[in-house]
């Protein structure tokens, strides 16, 4: 069910999450969301049990002759990729490929970040670079129909890790958390969920893999959108292509997690004005600008909620303050959109007119051509009137720190191929 | 049938596919039709979609969900179940691609005679009439869970499979849905309608047991749900784990 067909949603009475969720949320009898139990179980888990089980899940995938690498490991110049890495090499003593999809919207931070992991953790990498030609053409036809700009940033970073896999016979992957798990509660970390198909195509692609994309109707061509299938499952079946989240490990906590890679690898971190958390995303110009707008137009909140969301659930913020934070920061304008309008040659006034269509309208009303309400669960009471005991202060460790900025020069601009940081 | 058969089960709650434990506890899972196309490609035998609220609510079968699924194009057989009470929802169910129908509420009814008129309609072939059960001493009990009360069957249901108006019966044992390889297996030896094809779900998640209850001349097939959801491949490793005898060989997809 899309968020266009909620008409009543209900709001969560420990975090910020409502049922219009993309990814779907359950709410019990008590008002308690599913992520929120499911987050509870990171208190109540043996993570030194939970540890041994993983080294004894990846010891089989350990190369006896040394001449192959023993898992594949995507990475980015945000994100987790420094503190996955430090997981898999220095803890379990793993050799790994790394791989990459180049996203083409990266900053000179995520490059040097990258090329920083590098270095630091000494490992080969392999980057996928598939045709900006073809990148801007399915963004023109995503966001035209599903209202998305980065679905080749998703389907890219989604299935080259298990192209990889296949082509060098490597059949470990190791992820870092599973979204939806950390999210919505999707699973029990016990259910130790794996990578599959249908959950890439159900959430990363919002419902479309590569082969829905080709259509008589559109210019899009086979050539385009090769690239972006993931493998058969013959192919999978014959590798033994098998997918792992460390999250069902490692008591996730990312704030933390960020925080000890600054320290340890000289990770740096930026501010953006959607959101309070500094950490992630700072290797992209537009996630958190442009992609972050839509969905709030789709969906009617946006990364400041997921933020504000985990930060509530590990008790640093109260969720007084998260929703103060998140009407601080969710109406502020998407920065960098000249920049993307130039690279993927629309006018500026074309793309909001594009955007514009995929507002939801259970969560924006037309006052006026062109002039939008919001009406969204943080100010329409939903969330004010749904929370139980959450008033109080929040705890001094919630405090985000920034070291750098996405971008230091005078004009900034996308670095589409970077390989190294001067 | 010749072969005994794998169906996977996709719990539907609010047009969301769902994890369900035990009848109480949900996490959400998707959009059915992903699920259901996920499945077809994996070679299930059957697929069964059990929208859990529609009867509950009164609100009927759900028709949008069935043409969203109609439109994956599966070619796997599909049983609908949920708000199915008359035979016009039934033939209606019917129409829109699902292949069979799974009556659950209409069986709680005094008045079996709409069950007869599906039977009528459709063929008893199309007709799987679905029992929540527990154990109680001896005896079982069949839950009603629109209101929470359990009791044992009547003589009603009885005649239904003794006159061939439903052809199998979906035992679920509620209690232990979700729960990994907790399935009761008395449920299904003491079912007392002997001579009734049963498909046994409800804590069915390793080969081991689906092995035993498929050895079981009465059982069908085993139906499983949430445990399908964990791995890639599940429903083709679940089936490699099985003797050839008793089901479809799996597949494996190709692009080429």
């Amino acid at each position: 069910m899309a968020s266009s067909d909620i008409t009543e949603f209900r709001a969560c009475s420990r975090c910020l999450y409502t049922t219009a969720h993309p990814l779907g949320l359950v709410i019990d009898e008590e008002g308690i969301c599913s992520g929120c139990r499911v987050h509870e179980e990171k208190d109540s888990l043996d993570w030194n049990e939970r540890w041994m089980r993983l080294e004894s899940i990846v010891k089989p995938y350990r190369s006896q002759s040394g001449r192959n690498y023993d898992c594949v490991v995507p990475v980015t110049g945000g994100g987790d990729s420094y503190y996955v890495l430090h997981l898999v090499k220095n803890l379990l003593k793993l050799n790994p490929l790394l791989v990459t999809n180049n996203k083409y919207f990266n900053t000179p931070l995520g490059v040097r970040n990258l090329a920083n992991l590098r270095t630091r953790f000494d490992c080969d990498i392999l980057v996928q670079n598939i045709n900006p030609d073809s990148v801007r053409k399915i963004i023109r036809s995503t966001l035209r129909k599903f209202g998305s700009i980065y679905w080749p940033c998703l389907a890219g970073q989604t299935a080259f890790p298990v192209q990889t896999a296949v082509r060098y016979e490597v059949p470990l992957v190791i992820w870092g958390a599973h979204q939806g798990l950390e999210q919505v509660g999707m699973f029990s970390h016990a259910h130790e969920v794996q990578m599959t198909r249908r959950y890439r195509r159900d959430h990363d692609l919002m419902g479309y893999e590569a082969d829905n994309l080709l259509s008589t109707f559109d210019s899009l061509t086979e050539g385009d959108i090769w690239q972006y299938r993931y493998p058969d499952d013959h192919d999978l079946k014959s590798i033994g292509v098998t997918g792992i989240y460390l999250g069902n490990y490692v008591r996730w906590d990312p704030k933390a997690q960020h925080e000890q890679m600054i320290r340890d690898y000289a990770y740096q971190s930026a501010g953006f004005s959607r959101t309070f958390d500094t950490y992630d995303f700072v290797d992209c110009f537009n996630y958190m600008n442009l992609h972050d707008q839509l969905k709030l137009y789709k969906h009617g909140y946006s990364k400041v909620t997921d933020h504000a969301c985990r930060e509530i659930r590990h008790g640093r913020l109260t969720r007084d303050h998260g929703l103060a934070l998140v009407l601080q920061h969710e109406q502020k304008s998407a920065e960098y959109t000249g920049m993307f309008c130039d690279w993927l040659g629309v006018q500026p006034g074309a793309l909001q007119f594009l955007m514009d269509n995929h507002r939801n309208r259970s969560f924006w009303r037309e006052t006026a051509p062109r002039q939008w309400e919001f009406s969204g669960p943080t100010v329409n009471g939903t969330l004010q009137l749904s929370g139980v005991g959450t008033q109080g202060k929040s705890s001094d460790r919630c405090v985000f720190k920034k070291n750098s900025a996405l971008d230091t020069r005078e004009n900034a601009k996308y670095i589409t191929i970077g390989k190294g940081y001067p | 049938m010749l072969k005994k058969r794998l169906v996977a089960v996709i719990v539907v709650k609010d047009g969301r596919a769902v994890q369900s434990f035990g009848y109480r506890r949900y996490l959400p899972l998707g959009r059915p039709e992903i699920l259901a196309s996920n499945l077809d490609r994996w070679g299930c035998d059957e697929i069964l979609v059990l929208c859990i609220d529609r009867g509950r609510q009164g609100l009927g079968p759900d028709i949008g969900l069935l043409k969203r699924l109609a439109s994956m194009r599966l070619s796997t057989p599909l049983i609908y179940g949920g708000g199915v009470m008359t035979a016009e929802q039934a033939a209606l169910v019917v129409h829109h691609g699902a292949d069979r129908v799974c009556i659950d509420f209409a069986l709680h009814q005094d008045d079996v005679q709409p069950i007869r008129e599906m039977a009528v309609r459709l063929g008893a072939q199309a007709l799987i009439g679905v029992f929540p059960l527990a154990r109680l001493g001896t005896g079982l009990q069949w839950l009603d869970h629109r209101n929470g009360v359990s009791r044992a069957f009547s003589r009603e249901n009885i005649a239904l499979f003794d006159q061939g108006v439903i052809s199998e019966a979906m035992i679920i044992d509620w209690s232990h849905e979700g729960c990994a390889g907790a399935f009761d297996i008395q449920l299904v030896t003491r079912f007392p309608m002997h001579n009734v094809p049963l498909i046994a779900f409800g804590g069915i998640s390793e080969p081991s047991q689906a092995a035993v209850l498929l050895s079981l001349p009465q059982v069908s097939a085993v139906a499983v749900g949430n445990f399908l959801n964990y791995t890639e491949l599940a429903a083709q490793r679940f089936k490699q784990q099985l003797p050839d005898l008793l089901l479809r060989p799996t597949t494996y997809s190709r692009y080429v």
